[in-house]
Formats: C-alpha cells, sequence, structure tokens
C-alpha cells in the first residue's frame, strides 16, 4: 500500500479525533448564541478555565476522572454566576454590548490565570496511554477515547434537550423568547442554566485536551478560533451542523499538514470559511435540523 | 376581571398607547377593533408584559400585572394568541402543546384532560400530533395557536386577529371556538378588523385610534354600518 494512502488514513483518523473535541466547544457555543443571541468571545478561556480546574483535581486526588467532573460542575457553576450577573441584563439590547462583555471577561480570566498558576505550562496525564498501530504508525488510544467521549456528551446533551420539560424549555426559547415568556417558560433561568451548560462544555473540552497539549493561561486564545470558524461554516446556532462542521475543519486540517506545516494548515480553516460567507453565509449543513 | 387604566407603553423608541382603559368581566367577549397600526397589538403585548408599559396600570383577579415578570402572566390565567401565531415551528404539534401544560403545579390528570379537550376541538391536531407545526397550514397554525393558549387554563384568553387570512369556512370554525370557549366561562379579548364577525360573536366593543380607547359600547348596539363604525374602521 502506498505511503500517501496509510499518511491520508491516519490523518483522517487524527482529524476526526480533534474535530470531535472541537465539536464539544462549538456546541456550547452555538447553544448559546441560538439561544440567547450572545456571541461569547469568553468561550476559549471557560475551556482554560475548565483545564487549570481539572488539573488542580487531578493533581490533587490523582484520578483522571475526578479532574474532568471537577472541571464541568466548578465551570458550570461559574458560567450560572457569570451569566446571572454580567449578561442577563444585557440580553436582548445592541450584540455589541454582550461581545465586549464577554471580551472584557476573558480578559480578566486570562490575567487572573497568569497570576494565579503563572505561565508554565502544567501537564495532565491522559486517562489511557496505548497506543493502536494503524499500519507503521502508532495512534494514541487516548484520542479515541476523547473522540468518543466528546460525541457521547454532545449526544447526552441532544437527549436532554429533546426529553423531558427542561430541554422543551430550552427548544422552544430558541425558536420565540417572547412566545416562551407568553407561554410561562422562564426564560431567564432558562439561558442562565444553557449558558451554565455551555460553559462546561468548554470546560471539559479544555481538560480532555490538556493531556495533548499541556494547560497554560493562553490556551483558550489560542485554540477558540477554530470553534468559532466552526460555528459560522456549521450555521450559527445549529447544533448537529456545529458536529459536521468540527469534523470536516479537524479533517480539513490534518489533511492539509500531509503538504504544508501545522502552522500554515489553518489557513484552510479560513479558507473554507471565507468559501461559506460566500456561498451560504447560514452555514454549510442548515439543512440538518437542530 | 381585567382592567386597564390609562396604559402609556412604547415599542422601541415610539409612544405607541396614549393611555388605554379597557374592562373585561368574567365570561365576557370583549371586541378591540381599529385600524392598523393603532396600537391593538401592542395593548395585547402591554398586558402580556412584552412591551414596557411606562404608566398606568393593568390588574387582573386583582393582581397587578405590571409588577410581575413576564413568565409570570401566563400562570395566573391568561393566555396569549399573538396575530402572526407564532406557533414553534421545529417544534411537533404535541410539544407546542406540551409549552403550556407541561409546567409546575399542573397535575398529570388535569394536563391529560386539557390535551383532550384541545383535541377534542380540533381533531386535526391530534391527527397530526407527531408533525413539526411549521409544515401545519395556515388554518392549522392558527388552530394550534388557540390549542395551546388554552393549554394553560386560563381565565381569559387575548385573541390577535385569529381570521386574519383565513378561508371563510376557517373563520366559521373560529367563530364556533370562540363560543365554546364561552360556554367554558371562559373570558376573551379578541382583537380584529373583521367587523361583522367581532359585533356577532362579542358582548362590548371597543374602538380604537390612535393609541387610545375612542367609543365603547354594547355590540348589540351597533351595526357594521353605523356612523361610529364608518368613522374609526371606514378607509
Amino acid at each position: 500500500m502506498s505511503e500517501l494512502f496509510q499518511d491520508l488514513v491516519v490523518q483522517m483518523l487524527i482529524g476526526i479525533s480533534t474535530g470531535l473535541i472541537l465539536a464539544l466547544v462549538a456546541s456550547g457555543l452555538t447553544l448559546i448564541f441560538g439561544i440567547m443571541d450572545v456571541v461569547n468571545f469568553a468561550h476559549g478561556e471557560l475551556f482554560m478555565l475548565g483545564a487549570y480546574m481539572g488539573w488542580v483535581f487531578f493533581t490533587m486526588t490523582g484520578s483522571f476522572w475526578l479532574g474532568l467532573a471537577a472541571a464541568g460542575l466548578c465551570v458550570f457553576v461559574f458560567g450560572l454566576i457569570m451569566q446571572r450577573s454580567a449578561l442577563r441584563s444585557l440580553i436582548g439590547s445592541d450584540p455589541l454590548t454582550t461581545i465586549l462583555a464577554t471580551f472584557g471577561i476573558s480578559l480578566v480570566l486570562q490575567t487572573a490565570a497568569i497570576w494565579i498558576w503563572g505561565p508554565t505550562v502544567r501537564r495532565v496525564g491522559a486517562a489511557l496511554t496505548g497506543h493502536i498501530v494503524v499500519f507503521h504508525l502508532q495512534f494514541p488510544v487516548y484520542r479515541f477515547m476523547v473522540a468518543v467521549l466528546s460525541l457521547a456528551i454532545i449526544a447526552g446533551l441532544w437527549l436532554f434537550m429533546h426529553r423531558g420539560r427542561f430541554g422543551l424549555w430550552i427548544r422552544a426559547t430558541t425558536q420565540d423568547r417572547q412566545m416562551a415568556l407568553a407561554m410561562g417558560i422562564p426564560v431567564p433561568l432558562v439561558h442562565t442554566v444553557v449558558f451554565g451548560i455551555g460553559a462546561a462544555m468548554a470546560a471539559i473540552s479544555g481538560y480532555l485536551y490538556a493531556p495533548i497539549l499541556g494547560v497554560d493561561p493562553t490556551m483558550g486564545v489560542n485554540n477558540i478560533l477554530r470553534a468559532f470558524i466552526i460555528v459560522v461554516v456549521g450555521g450559527m446556532g445549529n447544533l448537529w451542523g456545529s458536529v459536521l462542521a468540527a469534523v470536516f475543519i479537524g479533517v480539513l486540517e490534518a489533511l492539509a499538514v500531509i503538504w504544508v506545516s501545522p502552522a500554515l494548515a489553518v489557513i484552510f480553516s479560513f479558507a473554507a470559511l471565507i468559501v461559506t460567507l460566500l456561498v451560504r453565509p447560514t452555514g454549510l449543513f442548515v439543512a440538518v435540523p437542530r | 376581571m381585567l382592567k386597564l387604566q390609562d396604559v402609556q407603553a412604547f415599542y422601541g423608541k415610539s409612544h405607541v398607547l396614549h393611555g388605554v382603559s379597557l374592562e373585561v368581566d368574567g365570561g365576557q367577549v370583549v371586541g378591540l377593533l381599529g385600524r392598523n397600526g393603532v396600537g391593538k397589538s401592542t395593548t395585547l403585548k402591554a398586558i402580556m408584559g412584552l412591551v414596557a408599559v411606562q404608566s398606568g396600570s393593568i390588574t387582573f383577579a386583582g393582581k397587578d400585572l405590571h409588577r410581575q415578570k413576564a413568565y409570570r402572566i401566563p400562570r395566573l390565567g391568561l393566555g396569549y394568541v399573538p396575530e402572526d401565531r407564532r406557533i414553534f415551528p421545529r417544534l411537533t404539534v404535541l410539544d407546542n402543546l406540551r409549552t403550556g401544560f407541561d409546567r409546575q403545579g399542573a397535575s398529570a390528570a388535569r394536563t391529560e384532560q386539557l390535551l383532550e379537550q384541545a383535541y377534542a376541538s380540533f381533531p386535526r391536531l391530534k391527527e397530526r400530533q407527531r408533525q413539526l407545526a411549521g409544515t401545519l397550514s395556515g388554518g392549522e397554525q392558527q388552530m394550534l395557536a388557540i390549542a395551546r393558549a388554552m393549554m394553560l387554563d386560563p381565565q381569559i384568553i387575548l385573541l390577535d386577529e385569529p381570521t386574519e387570512g383565513l378561508m371563510p369556512r376557517l373563520v366559521g370554525q373560529i367563530r364556533e371556538i370562540i363560543d365554546v370557549l364561552r360556554q367554558a366561562n371562559v373570558s376573551i379579548l379578541l382583537v380584529e378588523q373583521n367587523v361583522p364577525m367581532t359585533l356577532a360573536v362579542s358582548d362590548r366593543v371597543y374602538l380604537m385610534e390612535r393609541g387610545a380607547i375612542r367609543h365603547e359600547s354594547a355590540a348589540s348596539e351597533l351595526s357594521v354600518d353605523d356612523d361610529v363604525i364608518h368613522k374609526y374602521l371606514g378607509v
């Protein structure tokens, strides 16, 4: 079998796994935008905060899984507080106000992380350390685990939204906020909880990424750009669109790496973004039901 | 039961309601007539807490609605059927209905009963309960919007132009529903442009112009070609 074919297969696998981690970040972002029209510029910092929270509990307990739970839970609560205190009163006003507010929060969080934990890169051990041999190359089992876990969390979110009362409230509020109020749905509470869920999803992906990337105060800024590209390519507010777009972008960049340097691969994502905005500004995957 | 006194409200920056006063008693059907853009829909939105009320008072069953959070108002017993129907298009018919009845404090038996009542009034909705609401015809969407408000087990329903864009046969059906609601002792505040229909179903009517009530009388005292009707509704 040709070497190129083997490279293609391996890079596809890497692309899909990266894509699914990104999908976790992006689906939180798109969920928040879809329901409250807030473009959360602090999403990268919630990703970073999750990695730190997880790292703190990981080093305390030595358990990867306790770290994961702590990352999700702490940042969920942080998200609730952040939405309730800084964003609730701005919802429905000019989108620029929430952009400025979340951007301000992102700066505060980044600086706070440097202040508390310093610029050193912290390490989290992967839950699984083995490799699977694909052709002559070793593919880390941990990446498989992360991909499966990300997909499971997104599927869990989908189930939550399609079973039970609160999920119905979320879907109704996303479709028509005023009418949801007129049906007695506690829209402000729904907004706050959805923000918490989106924050927790960012946090969990940040922690899952930690064994691959390391934890440092700039990891949010460095990785959130792709999530924003994905949300636009997938269609703002479209959950499954974001998942498909994330895998698409992940695979696109991974394949690009065969021919160009990893630093240049992001250019392909930007090209996809520009093409999307030119030909289908509402997103490439709008036909997919939410 | 529902009483508005000198309500002033803004829609964005424009002053839409210039002191609206009206009253709906228990079990009554009250019509609110007026040309396009005189503030009829805004009056209903003000009652539901969906537009900011500057001054005046809105009370319902002794409670001051003005001070309530918007999502608490429907729970007090007010159902709202907006003019453009505003069904949730990507929810199924059943889920649309559930947004009303699947709420805190409602017993399972009562919600089941409400759903059965709605399906009895609108058998079409039962046939289509698993279908996405956005795929329904205009008339079916109107039925769904009314059925959804009925799920709140309301004492009063605010109906905003329910016959707009409907075929005559369906207009007749809306009239029947209004009669059914009246028999169930549900009050109705009906905003309409369809004068004959409004005069036929209402106990009392208000005529509105430029953000205020200009005329009030029993529906039986008015006929379609009365001078006041021409003055406030004629072209």
